[in-house]
């Protein structure tokens, strides 16, 4: 548990440097929480760099790499001459809702560390990578490339195996047993960056309503799997983004970026949400669609590398039926075979129904256009995998179908109930 | 509107989660520890066996009772090459249920679960665990 601790008390240190780098002034709150998800970022980063120069992985090797790195973005800004810019006054005001939030936490907490992390993906993709990079104290592109390992999805980004990797370095060993306190302190750290935004937007009950809303989905179930630092990412780079539209302040615009590339090198998920924030910038505000460009730099080194060694995508694969075109137009007239078990094993479906129910009674497309653009290009992305998937369509839904609904469902969320909050208090007041 | 923030922040909350904190959990994490071994409890002595034993680098063939991939062989190979990371873990089935002979010639050691045969030019490591390691 030790080493657990160390290394988030460490990536947060590190992290810090960026989030005040970026901008001074902001709330704790947005500090810690913005810290903790650069530091992970910043390990990542490091642990890469290192096996890129045939430097073994150690703890010495790996926290200096570390230091080194939380001082780049300071020497970038004295380089650049750019003032120090500081950010609105303002701090999150408690509320007694949040006693909710941090219940829910706190029996998250609990839940994650019950036994080292169980799910099947765990130990078959994210965990056995990690492991095995520890092994051999950098990344194994031999292991990745073995025809034998495809089982382990090689092409997936590394950005989550590495942090488990920063963890046995400070442990000295591989133990999996903690690792789901990472998760805990992930999620925390994505209501926080939550809780800051809407008590900027609103008042201190809606603020605290929409966090204790949102805390089960950042609280993702699957300890041990990518989806919880997916969520953590991607949910903060939409929200960021949607704010740094409506208030065009630099700060919003880089912090969001840099979180939407590091969601790209957590899942490919996170490269699909990287193009649909793309798209729907340029829909929504055209003009300000090249300010994404930090996203851009930060997703490419992993999709360089993947080609460069060859790792392919399942879903783009070639097979028995063809190419992942081939197989998307033999399957477009049967598209109910996709559909169907999108509706039947869709997660959660009440309140789907609900989120449904209240985006048609609130005028969304008017005032969330990029939200709902972004959600709407994330699920034409998904309904696309599933046409030209290679395997049993029924299968591959039913396995990852409630996954990516966890997914979208963030940001929406936050919007939805944002909006209908504020309806009921404007038509009180 | 109100019906549906209600329902909303209401489908939300998680009881399972609150009350987590308060009840006795040993019986729930007994079942998650357990969990991904759940069919072959005793599995994991002999990978941890079979670990200690050899060294990195070292390619390990894994024989196991059941020799159909979707049926068992697939979550024992997975199992095993979790366990025997720094190894090189392979398979005798694929998932295409296609046999791999040429792998049990490959490989330097032969880890055999549940499975009492002894291919031709191996000697026996040792026998523990439910199962042997042998060497070419």
């Amino acid at each position: 548990m030790a080493a657990v601790t160390i290394a988030i008390v460490a990536m947060t240190v590190a992290g810090l440097s960026v989030t005040l780098a970026i901008r001074r002034g902001e709330s704790v709150v947005f500090l810690l929480a913005t810290g903790l998800l650069y530091g992970s970022a910043l390990v990542y980063v490091a642990l890469l760099l290192l096996s890129l120069l045939h430097i073994p992985w150690s703890l010495i090797a790996s926290l200096i790499a570390l230091a080194a790195l939380s001082a780049v973005p300071w020497l970038i800004r004295r380089f650049l001459n750019l003032p120090a810019a500081a950010a609105p006054g303002h701090r999150v005001r408690p509320h007694w809702l949040d006693i909710g939030s941090a219940a829910t936490i706190a029996g998250y907490a609990f839940f994650a560390t019950l036994a080292p992390p169980w799910e099947w993906d765990f130990w078959v993709i994210w965990g056995l990578k990690a492991r095995v990079f520890f092994e051999s104290r950098g990344i194994d592109w031999r292991f990745l490339q073995s025809r034998w390992n495809m089982f382990t999805h090689p092409d997936y980004p590394l950005l989550l195996p590495l942090e488990f990797d920063f963890v046995a370095l400070l442990h000295r060993s591989w133990d999996d047993r903690w690792l789901g306190i990472l998760f805990v302190f992930w999620s925390l750290a994505l209501l926080l960056i939550v809780r800051d935004i809407a008590a900027r937007e609103t008042t201190p009950f809606i603020a605290a309503l929409l966090t204790l809303t949102l805390t089960t989905l950042a609280t993702s179930r699957y300890v041990g799997m990518a989806e919880c630092l997916l969520i953590a990412f991607g949910g903060a780079a939409v929200l960021l983004l949607r704010r740094a539209i409506r208030l065009n302040e630099p700060a919003d615009w880089i912090h969001g970026a840099l979180f939407l590339g590091f969601a790209a090198n957590v899942k490919n998920e996170g490269v699909a949400l990287l193009v649909a924030v793309g798209v729907a910038m340029l829909i929504v505000a055209r003009r300000q669609a090249l300010r994404l460009w930090p996203a851009i730099v930060v997703a490419a080194p992993w999709l360089l590398l993947r080609a460069t060694h060859s790792l392919s995508t399942d879903i783009l694969s070639q097979s028995g039926s063809g190419s992942a075109i081939g197989r998307i137009l033999h399957r477009l007239p049967a598209a109910a075979e996709v559909l169907a078990p999108m509706f039947e094993f869709l997660n959660e479906r009440w309140f789907w129904f609900a989120l449904c129910a209240g985006a048609l009674a609130l005028p969304l497309l008017k005032r969330e256009s990029f939200v709902l653009l972004v959600t709407l290009f994330q699920l034409a992305f998904f309904v696309a995998a599933y046409f030209a998937t290679p395997s049993d369509i029924r299968w591959h839904v039913a396995t990852s179908w409630w996954r990516l609904t966890d997914q979208m469902a963030l940001p929406l969320t936050f919007v939805i109930v944002e909006q209908l909050a504020e309806s009921l208090r404007r038509h009180t007041d | 509107m109100l019906v549906c923030l209600v329902a909303i922040v209401g489908l939300r909350v998680n009881p399972f989660l609150l009350q987590l904190p308060f009840i006795d959990r040993t019986a729930l994490a007994e079942e998650k520890r357990m969990y991904p071994d759940r069919r072959w409890p005793l599995y994991p002595r002999f990978l941890d066996r079979v670990r200690e034993t050899t060294k990195d680098g070292d390619a390990i063939a894994l024989m196991f009772p059941i020799m159909n991939w979707n049926g068992g062989y697939s979550d024992a190979y997975y199992r095993a090459s979790y366990f025997l990371a720094g190894r090189e873990v392979l398979p005798l089935l694929t998932w295409d249920e296609r046999f791999h002979p040429e792998n049990l010639h490959q490989a330097r050691y032969i880890a055999a679960w549940a499975v009492n045969v002894q291919p031709r030019d191996t000697s026996v490591v040792w026998r523990a665990e439910g199962g042997q390691l042998l060497r070419h």
